[in-house]
């Protein structure tokens, strides 16, 4: 009796438990599925062709999971051969004396036509007699120039740097940074493309972003970083990847992918971003 | 009871409806869809809990039919493939989410999962829905299925592929333990 009393009371009581909404979200769901199915492999009816429909998905996981390591990793040496290449460029000027790579040769008649600035020659050690190279003051549309120099048996060596070497950072930095662009813009895209049905795709797209969001941090601690166009640009990405990895968390909500959506059209980083990858650079997929 | 109104389709209206499908007709697509999404959504969302997860699980599930729907061999019936499609779906979707929020959750917080703190809940329904979380899956399922859902042992060992006596016994050992953990409530039944 005690028995019977008790599938009837925990039949009753049991009814509250995850209680479904009256009304089922039919034509929401319909909708999410044509989206999904659209916008995924083409579906084959029939059993012959679920094993290949597999296989082009499991490839495709591949393939993200791949570009996205092969990002960081692109990022990651790229700031290595970024942060070598600058040590070196600033080694003989500070360390050796002799500057092992003298990029121009000027002889004194040469520098005598210029106007002798003293701040812009740095001495090289103590060979260097006296400030005897120069460059012309920087004209309109002229680029000013730093020039290092040295001077042995009647022949100024000189190394001239341009503001633009001294300040921005080197081609491998700039490479790098393109690359991590580009990967951005394909993520972001994907990101609001993506249905929230696919798990799996969730879960990549957590992995990728939460990638980008290193090399956003690597590449802000770089030359790149000092750039004044990039560095908002990096910092405004840093913020809407932070949100992407947390939107694609579980316990997120859509009130977070609003966010992400107001932060990208607020801030037009969207358009920024494809602002700032050059024509003709190789987008990110 | 909407069972009811499932099962009374004849196995002739579903094996058409089939060969629609099968045959790229959109709109046999549409018409299966609301025969079966009710009662999908109903039984992920008890399960799962939450409205975006239930959505999420039951888009998969028709996703997942749509594809294998050419296989289909009519060994059972169209809505109990359907339901154990929706099943393995939400089950595997469960373990995941789990998974991934146990390795998110502190470390105190993961200890209390699953065990009743009867001083702290004084609510009846609270108190039942935290005992048939921490249910086993299998008993869990079973129980949400029979008693909260109204399936048929029958229709449960089909979908979830375990004989009729495993539904029983499985239902048997839910409310067993659902009673022991609910034992402060005993005036509730007895009475």
């Amino acid at each position: 009796m005690t028995e019977d009393n008790f599938e009837k009371f925990v039949k009753k009581t049991a009814q509250s438990y995850n209680t479904p909404p009256v009304r089922v979200p039919r034509d929401e769901m319909w909708a999410a599925i044509q989206a999904k199915r659209g916008a995924g492999p083409r579906v084959v009816y029939g059993g012959g062709a679920s094993a290949r429909v597999t296989h082009e998905r499991r490839f495709g996981t591949r393939v993200w999971l791949g570009a996205a390591a092969a990002a960081m990793l692109l990022v990651a040496t790229g700031v290595g051969i970024g942060r070598w290449t600058a040590s070196k460029a600033a080694a003989p000027v500070a360390a050796n004396p002799s500057l092992p790579v003298p990029p121009v040769t000027v002889t004194p008649d040469q520098t005598s036509a210029g106007t002798i600035s003293p701040t812009q020659v740095a001495t090289a050690g103590a060979q260097i007699s006296r400030p005897t190279v120069s460059a012309s003051a920087p004209k309109r549309g002229q680029t000013s120039s730093t020039v290092v120099g040295d001077v042995r048996g009647g022949q100024s060596r000189v190394a001239v740097v341009t503001p633009r070497q001294a300040n921005s950072p080197s081609s491998a930095y700039q490479l790098t940074a393109v690359q991590y662009l580009s990967e951005t813009e394909a993520l972001l895209t994907s990101f609001r493309s993506r249905s929230s049905a696919d798990q799996q795709m969730d879960a990549q797209l957590g992995t990728w972003a939460r990638q980008l969001l290193t090399n956003t941090r690597l590449l802000l601690d770089s030359p790149v970083g000092d750039d004044p166009q990039r560095r908002p640009l990096l910092q405004d990405l840093e913020l809407v990847l932070v949100q992407v990895v947390q939107q694609l968390s579980p316990g997120s909500t859509p009130q977070d992918r609003e966010l992400i959506e107001k932060t990208l059209q607020h801030d037009h980083v969207m358009t920024r971003l494809r602002t700032a990858i050059p024509a003709g650079a190789q987008r990110g997929s | 009871m909407q069972l009811v109104a499932y099962e009374s389709r004849s196995s002739v209206n579903d094996t058409q409806l089939i060969t629609r499908v099968v045959a790229g007709d959109a709109a046999a697509e549409r018409e299966l869809y609301e025969t079966y999404v009710d009662r999908i959504y109903r039984l992920t969302f008890r399960l799962a809990g939450d409205d975006e997860l239930a959505r999420d699980f039951t888009q998969a599930t028709f996703i997942r039919a749509f594809e294998k729907i050419g296989s289909f061999r009519g060994e059972s019936s169209l809505s109990t493939w359907l339901h154990s499609i929706g099943l393995s779906v939400t089950l595997n979707g469960l373990r995941k989410t789990k998974r991934q929020r146990n390795r998110e959750a502190p470390i105190e917080e993961g200890i209390t999962v699953g065990f009743a703190r009867p001083e702290a809940e004084p609510d009846l329904k609270e108190r039942l829905a935290r005992a048939i979380d921490s249910l086993a899956e299998k008993y869990r399922t079973v129980f949400v299925m029979h008693d909260v859902e109204g399936y048929t042992h029958e229709e449960i060992s089909e979908a979830m592929s375990i004989p009729i006596g495993t539904s029983k016994s499985h239902l048997f050992q839910a409310r067993s333990k659902l009673r022991v953990m609910l034992a402060d409530f005993a005036p509730e039944w007895v009475s």
